[in-house]
């Protein structure tokens, strides 16, 4: 999702290939307003579902607390469209597996996060970046 | 003089000899028009800037060296972008290109932003900017009319106290942008590669070219008549986001004229008059590549049209996803809901 500013998306991206950043650019939708940065959270839990959804995916989990009380909590993910052509499937995170979140709370004190960072129990990251870049043929 | 004669005629003719030596006669439909059916995405360019730095002046390709560098920054992108969940120091880095991040949006070593896979890549190439004219590659400046209203959104933003707070103001939807609103990207961000969604499809039945955007699934249905436009545009009082399309064919190319825009678009981070108008033209340069070429010609936003120029790559193995982009736009939802929140406190 963008934030308006569809240049910065693209100042970014030439930035990274081109020139120094002159300053970071936010490319997608504005996650500082969704999520607050005064509470960042670590979240152990069991997926209960994965929802393929539009614009983005989201991930349900069961976190058990020190009290062992469960509450449920949503985790935004990448757009479906993306995550698929990155090699990741519905099998890639079936209910009951465990993962741990890093990310922030929502504004609205809602059991919502953002998945800055997702690994299984074991540290192994529930998702490799891309592929080696293939180049253009050059004339 | 003799001399000076003769290299300015060989530079009149070669760009004349350069544009016969690409000539690549496509295929025709069963109804014997050029045939660019197939998908398109635009992937590869990903990543290619829009405007050029501007020391490259009138220079629009790289040099080796700044080639190298491309290569060099692309296979490094790789590298954090499978880190971007484990490293502690580059996660949060806002000179990494990462998606977002700042300083202030960075704390116990985790980013707010999103982490960096949910962005598409593209392949190193040699083109300086996506823009090609003016011949500086960069956007023309905006006219008087338009900086005044810029200015005037700017002041207004600035006399909000929301502006101040992280995140920004979000005291209604009009607040949110029109992507975010899971309205359009417009004619123009449907296309010009940037994010993800890149898939273009291109469909022909006999008087129409249907293009599909894979970014919030746009579909333009144009009519498409012959050597020259055949059809009218819709009256002047048909306003719309993606325009009215009208197309003919131009030496094999498929030219789109577009016009009768709403008036409430945004093209590379500028809001747009209702004078917006826009030809498109779709050149086979061979089986795998189309070359799309866009002007932009809005004389009450920027004091001259710009054209930017990219191939886009055939991809038979390409699937335009459904970018149902309501189905579950929690965004919305959490963005203003976040923001009463704060209110409150």
């Amino acid at each position: 999702m963008n934030t308006g500013l569809a240049l910065a998306g693209w100042a970014l991206a030439g930035g990274a290939a081109l020139a120094p950043l002159a300053a970071p650019a936010r490319a997608h939708h504005a996650f500082a307003a969704e999520f607050d940065i005064g509470k960042p959270l670590r979240l152990q839990g069991v997926v209960t579902e994965m929802e393929w959804i539009n614009p983005h995916a989201w991930i349900h989990l069961d976190v058990k607390g020190p009290d062992g009380k469960v509450t449920s909590w949503m985790v935004e993910g990448g757009s479906p469209n993306i995550l698929l052509r990155r090699g990741f499937t519905k099998k890639s995170l079936e209910k009951g597996t465990e993962v741990v979140v890093e990310g922030y709370q929502a504004k609205n004190g809602e059991n919502r996060a953002n998945g800055a960072n997702i690994t299984f129990k074991d540290g192994k990251r529930l998702f490799l970046g891309g592929s080696s870049p293939e180049e253009l043929p050059q004339k | 003089m003799r001399k000076w004669f003769a290299c300015a005629a060989i530079f009149a003719i070669a760009p004349a000899v350069a544009q016969t030596a690409k000539i690549y006669a496509p295929p025709k439909t069963p109804w014997g028009d050029p045939d660019l059916q197939g998908v398109w995405p635009g992937t590869d360019m990903v990543g290619t800037p829009l405007e050029r730095p501007r020391d490259f002046g009138a220079r629009s390709v790289l040099t080796d060296q700044e080639y190298a560098q491309r290569q060099a920054r692309a296979r490094n992108q790789t590298n954090i972008d499978s880190q971007e969940t484990v490293n502690e120091t580059t996660r949060c880095d806002p000179n990494r290109g990462g998606l977002g991040n700042t300083p202030t949006t960075c704390s116990n070593g985790v980013s707010i932003g999103p982490p960096l896979y949910w962005d598409d890549r593209g392949k190193p190439n040699r083109q300086a900017s996506l823009i090609v004219d003016p011949p500086d590659g960069r956007i023309p400046p905006l006219t008087a009319e338009a900086q005044k209203l810029a200015a005037d959104r700017a002041a207004a933003r600035r006399s909000r106290p929301c502006a101040a707070t992280a995140g920004g103001c979000h005291d209604s939807w009009e607040d949110e942008s029109l992507w975010d609103r899971c309205i359009t990207r417009g004619a123009v961000g449907s296309i010009v590669p940037n994010t993800y969604n890149q898939g273009n499809q291109i469909i022909q039945t006999p008087g129409y070219v249907i293009l599909r955007n894979e970014m919030i699934h746009e579909t333009r249905i144009i009519p498409v008549n012959g050597p020259v436009d055949g059809r009218p545009h819709a009256p002047s009082g048909i306003r719309t986001w993606m325009g009215d399309s009208r197309g003919h064919w131009e030496n094999g190319a498929l030219v789109v004229e577009t016009v009768n825009f709403n008036g409430r678009d945004v093209i590379v981070g500028t809001p747009v008059s209702d004078s917006v108008r826009l030809v498109e033209r779709f050149t086979r340069l061979g089986p795998d590549t189309l070359e799309y070429r866009l002007t932009v010609d809005d004389p009450k936003t920027w004091t001259k049209p710009w054209t930017a120029a990219f191939p886009l790559r055939r991809d038979p193995k390409y699937v335009l996803y459904e970018y149902a982009c309501h189905e579950g736009n929690y965004y919305m939802y959490n963005a203003l809901t976040g923001a009463r929140k704060q209110e409150q406190k």
